[in-house]
Parts: C-alpha cells; structure tokens; sequence
C-alpha cells in the first residue's frame, strides 16, 4: 500500500495582482511531494518564489491555480478560518524575525497555539514547559520573550512550533539574524527533532543552512530548477 | 478561563501605553463622573426637599382660590371666602377632617422702637399652630378666643423679632404697630422647616378675623389648610370638598373649578417628578460627551491595530481565527472604557459627597445609575471598539506579516 504524502503540491502557481490587467507571477506550475519525516531546505536567490512557495506550504496562502494537498486533502479553497485551523493543528512556524509576542512571557508565548486550539490550561502549561526543556530554554520560562538573547527567541519559536504537534515545522530564514555559532545550534536541534521523526522544511538563502537538510529544492523565477538528495 | 486570559492580556498591553491608556480613558472618564454626579445631586435635592414638604405632615391637603397657581398668583383670585371655611366645618359628613385653618396673607407696614418695615402679616386661628408646627420661643401661639373676641394681638416670627427690637430679645407684652394699628406681641415663634423658615420667621401672625376685618389692603383668604384623620381615605375628603365647593360657589358643570385641592404628596410627587426630568435631562446631556470619549477609544485603537500588525500577523500563523483576533481588540477597548467608567463613578460619587457636604443636602448614590454607568462604559467600548477590531481580524497574515 502507498503511503499518502504529508505535502502535495499539483501544478500550483499563484499570481499577485498589480493593477487593473496586470499581475506579477510568483510560482509557475510547481509540483511537488514532500513526505513524512524529510528535512527539506527549499532555495533560492531573492525574488525566486521561495517565500510564496513557504506561504502556500504554511497555509498562510493559496494557490491561484493548481493543487495542495496536505495529508492527502485539497486545501487551496480554505477559508481563511479553516486554514488557521489548520496552521495551528498541523503546521509549526519558526520566522527569521518577530517570532514572540512582545510584552508576554516565554512561557505564554509557546502557550498561545494552545490557547488558539482550545486546549485547557493545565495541560497547556505542562506541555509548553516539555516543549521548552526540549530545546533547553525551559528555565527561562517567566522571563519576558524581549529579556532573552536572539538564539534563545529562535529556540523558544522552535518549542512554539514543536507544542501542537504538528505534521510540518516550517521554518523561514531561521538562522537569518544569527551568528555562526548560534545559527549552528539552531539547525542542530531541527536535525535532532528530525531524527526523532518531525519533517521540517527550512526556507533558506544559505547553503551552509541548507547543508543541514537531507533534500535540497532549489527554486528559480518560480520554477523547480532542481530537486537533489543530500 | 478565555475570558480572564483576554482582559489579562488587554491590561498587559494597555500598560505599556499608561499615559496614552489614561487620556483615552479621559473622555469616559469625564462623561460617566458627570452623569453620576448630577444624578446623585438629583436624587439629594430629591430627597431633602421630600424630607423637608413632609414636616409638614403628610395627612395636610390646601385648598388655593384660582384655577391655576399662576391666576391666583397674577390675577389675584378671590374666590375663597371665610364662608368656604364656614361650610367646611359645619358640614357634619366630612368626618375624616381634624382641623381647617384659614390663611389670609397681607404685605403691609409694620413698625416698633421706631423702625418701619414692610413685612408679610399673615391673618390665621389657632389651627394654623398644628399645620405650621412652630416652635414657641416666648409666650403662646393665637387661641381661639383671640380670634372670635378679634383681639389686637400678634405673634412674631425670630427674624422679625431681630428687625425690631434685637438679637434674642424677647418682646412678649411689648406693642408693635401693623397697618398704623396698634398689636400686642403676645408670643414668639421659630419655624422648623428649613424651605419655610426664611418667610415664617420673618413674618406676623396675627387673628384672621382682625386681618380680614381691620386690615386695610388686599387682605383676601389665600389658602386654607385642612387636616385629616386617615390619610387612607385622604383623596374621598378632597373629593368630597371639591364637590362641596363646586355647589357652594354655583358652578355648573361645564364650569371648571375656582379653586385648587393640592395635598402635600402631590406636592412631593411634583417636586419629585420635575427634579426627577430636570436631573435626566442634564444627564443625557452630560452623556454627550461619552460619544465623544468613545471616538477618542476608536482612534486609539485603530492607532492600536495598526501599530501592533506584525503581532496580529504572527498570531494568525499559529493558528488565531478571526474571531479570536476581533475578541482580543474588543476586549482591550471595552476594559479601557469600563476602567474609564468605574474611574468616573469614582469620581462622580466623591465629588457628590464633598458637594452635599457643601450644600448640605443628603448624600445619595443611586445604585441603579451606578449599574447604567457600568453598563454604557461596556457598550460605548462595544460599540467603538467594534470597527478596529473588525479590521484587525480582517488582516491576511501574509500582509501583517510582511507589515514595516
């Protein structure tokens, strides 16, 4: 029996208008399968549909034509609501900047996902603090997310992404405001949680960051110019 | 618990901006202190001057010549006469009466130890003792006999007792002249009723029949006072007199009645009903200024929305629905307006307890404009915290996200 893939996508493109006739393609006829447990780092120069690519797979946006399949089921007609839902159940994010709410604990911040997904308290609390232990920031729990250090934002973002779950942890540019050696931590705890079974798929300019991934996609004006395993 | 979890993170993100949370608040602040200000000096006015008709007695009705207050007033209506009074007591049906007391007031030119003064003498019998209860300070109030033996005798409130013959003097037996006629001051007397005292301590009693009979000037019988047994069947006893009066003074019966029955419950009751529109007319217009208020809430939090976009951004990509983002704003506005609110109850009832203090008049805090108060906070944070938020919900992530 064939697996059905975690991330499908059929001949997606996505079109941004500009004006009256006029729009900008981001993504042409862009096909693609990810299964369950890869680490894919997805490439390209500025400009190239990488972060289209990152907004249609996170389910921040849609395709203007085509397919995404995730786990087997079309959500390119999602309504905006249905696909907060399913950001929250199935899909951690980890950006390159403003990843915490200011003005909320650390603790809080990896609660909230929870709180969006009706989860109680007590367990909401009990499993933010696993989450955090996982990525060793769990004693910086109580402190305020703009008390801590970049590297620190990044591994409570990672808990944050790691506390519903989910199927997917995308994580754009994750490395992007950080030094050499924090952004090697940071990349060895997504190849640690890869290990153990989470499929990450990481946004990246950098091919020292992408060295991290198993399979490397490199998009280029909108297209797969090469799908390669490391 | 999401509840709690909301307005913990609206105060958490209301104390960052504590003097621009304080100045939106201004306007709530101000339009809930006034209105529950007015109202509470309303409700003293109310009740103080409720307190002060009641001394009175509550089982007393007048009967005033004129069909309005104002015609008796302007025209100087005429239309009761001492044989009203006589009418009234010999009828033997009207059992519930106790006493009738005629009053006929005269301004005239009054004059002792050399000293002129135009002073309001007032014509009564002894039953106006039990209707204007004053206290006797010297000597004794009129007797009846005074009255049907017409004696020239008077007797004199405090402050005209001051006017003539000095502070605290005491004038029993001494002789004032009333209308060039000479009276003897055979009592003095203190009125109890603080909204009467400045007219009947400063005025002169003196019999009925020598003010209507020797009394030169437009002396006529302006009111007559009737008290009652049981105040239970109060309204059947006016009715009765009205009746009484109506075929006394020939009236038919498209004719309207010459005179007016006001007992003073009514007189409660009216004072009560104007002060009660007076002071919710001045309240709905304080109120104006919570529209006000309530666009200064809207504005901030329109500034609030677009300055925290990213934040609306990143809590849409964890999964936030658009109700979730629309109650986290809403709430935020109505906890400004309700802390606005309870601040300006505070306010208005401090600053309507140091007033009665002032004026002192009794210090009242009417629950229910407290409530009202708490309850209009919430909705003018509702009502203009609805389009911000609104459009905060709106937001796609991808565009909050991307936001600079």
């Amino acid at each position: 029996m064939t697996q059905t893939p975690l991330i499908q996508f059929e001949h997606v493109a996505k079109k941004y208008p500009l004006g009256v006739g006029e729009f900008y393609q981001a993504l042409y006829d862009v096909s693609l399968v990810i299964k369950e447990g890869e680490f894919v780092a997805i490439m390209g120069p500025s400009g190239s549909g990488k972060s289209t690519t990152m907004h249609i797979l996170g389910a921040l946006d849609t395709p203007t034509s085509g397919k995404y399949l995730l786990k087997g089921k079309d959500i390119s007609l999602y309504t905006s609501n249905d696909l907060a839902r399913i950001r929250n159940k199935e899909i951690g994010f980890v950006f390159q900047a403003f990843n915490l709410l200011p003005r909320t604990t650390v603790l809080k911040n990896v609660e909230r996902p929870m709180y969006y997904g009706r989860i109680p308290q007590q367990e909401r609390t009990a499993r933010a603090m696993e989450a955090l232990k996982m990525v060793g920031i769990d004693q910086k729990a109580n402190n305020l997310s703009n008390h801590i250090s970049g590297g620190q934002i990044q591994r409570v973002a990672i808990a944050r992404a790691l506390v519903m779950n989910p199927s997917i942890i995308l994580a754009d540019e994750p490395t992007g405001n950080l030094d050499t050696k924090t952004a090697t931590e940071i990349m060895t705890i997504f190849q640690n949680l890869n290990k153990k079974g989470h499929t990450i798929i990481v946004i990246t300019h950098e091919e020292t960051i992408a060295n991290y991934a198993k399979r490397r996609i490199s998009i280029v004006d909108g297209s797969i110019v090469s799908d390669k395993k490391m | 618990m999401e509840l709690k979890e909301l307005i913990l993170s609206a105060l958490q993100s209301l104390r960052v901006n504590k003097l621009r949370t304080l100045l939106t608040m201004l306007g709530i602040i101000i339009g809930i202190s006034s209105v529950i200000l007015i109202v509470s000096l309303g409700k003293g006015a109310v009740a103080y001057i409720t307190e002060q008709l009641s001394s009175f007695g509550t089982n007393v009705f007048s009967i005033n010549p004129g069909t309005s207050a104002f015609s008796s007033f302007a025209s100087g209506a005429k239309s009761l006469t001492m044989d009203d009074v006589e009418t009234i007591r010999s009828d033997t049906s009207l059992t519930n009466i106790l006493s009738v007391a005629p009053i006929a007031v005269v301004s005239t030119k009054v004059s002792a130890n050399d000293i002129d003064k135009s002073l309001l003498v007032q014509g009564v019998d002894h039953n106006a003792q039990n209707i204007l209860k004053p206290t006797i300070l010297h000597g004794d109030f009129l007797s009846e006999e005074d009255d049907l033996e017409s004696k020239r005798v008077a007797v004199i409130g405090i402050d005209a007792v001051e006017t003539f013959f000095g502070e605290e003097a005491n004038p029993v037996g001494e002789k004032i002249r009333i209308d060039d006629k000479s009276f003897t001051i055979i009592g003095v007397t203190k009125s109890g009723s603080v909204i009467g005292a400045g007219v009947l301590n400063n005025t002169l009693y003196i019999p009925i029949s020598v003010a209507l009979d020797q009394i030169e000037g437009n002396v006529d019988l302006q009111e007559i006072d009737i008290t009652v047994e049981n105040t239970d069947i109060m309204d059947q006893t006016i009715e009765d007199i009205t009746y009484l009066l109506r075929d006394t003074h020939s009236l038919s019966e498209t004719d309207e009645d010459d005179f007016r029955i006001q007992s003073f419950t009514d007189a409660i009751t009216t004072v009560q009903a104007i002060t009660g529109l007076l002071t919710t007319m001045i309240a709905a217009i304080s109120g104006i200024s919570l529209i006000v208020g309530g666009v200064g809430v809207m504005n901030i939090m329109l500034v609030s929305v677009t300055e925290r976009t990213k934040e609306i951004g990143l809590m849409k990509a964890i999964g936030a629905l658009d109700n979730d983002i629309l109650a986290q704003f809403l709430i935020e506005s109505v906890v400004v307006t309700v802390i606005g609110g309870i601040i300006g109850i505070s306010i208005g009832i401090a600053g309507a307890f140091i007033i009665s203090l002032i004026v002192q008049i009794p210090f009242v805090v009417d629950v229910m404009a407290v409530i009202i108060a708490v309850g209009v906070s919430m909705l003018v944070g509702i009502i203009f915290g609805l389009y911000p938020a609104r459009r905060a919900a709106k937001l796609s992530p991808i565009d909050a996200l991307r936001y600079e």
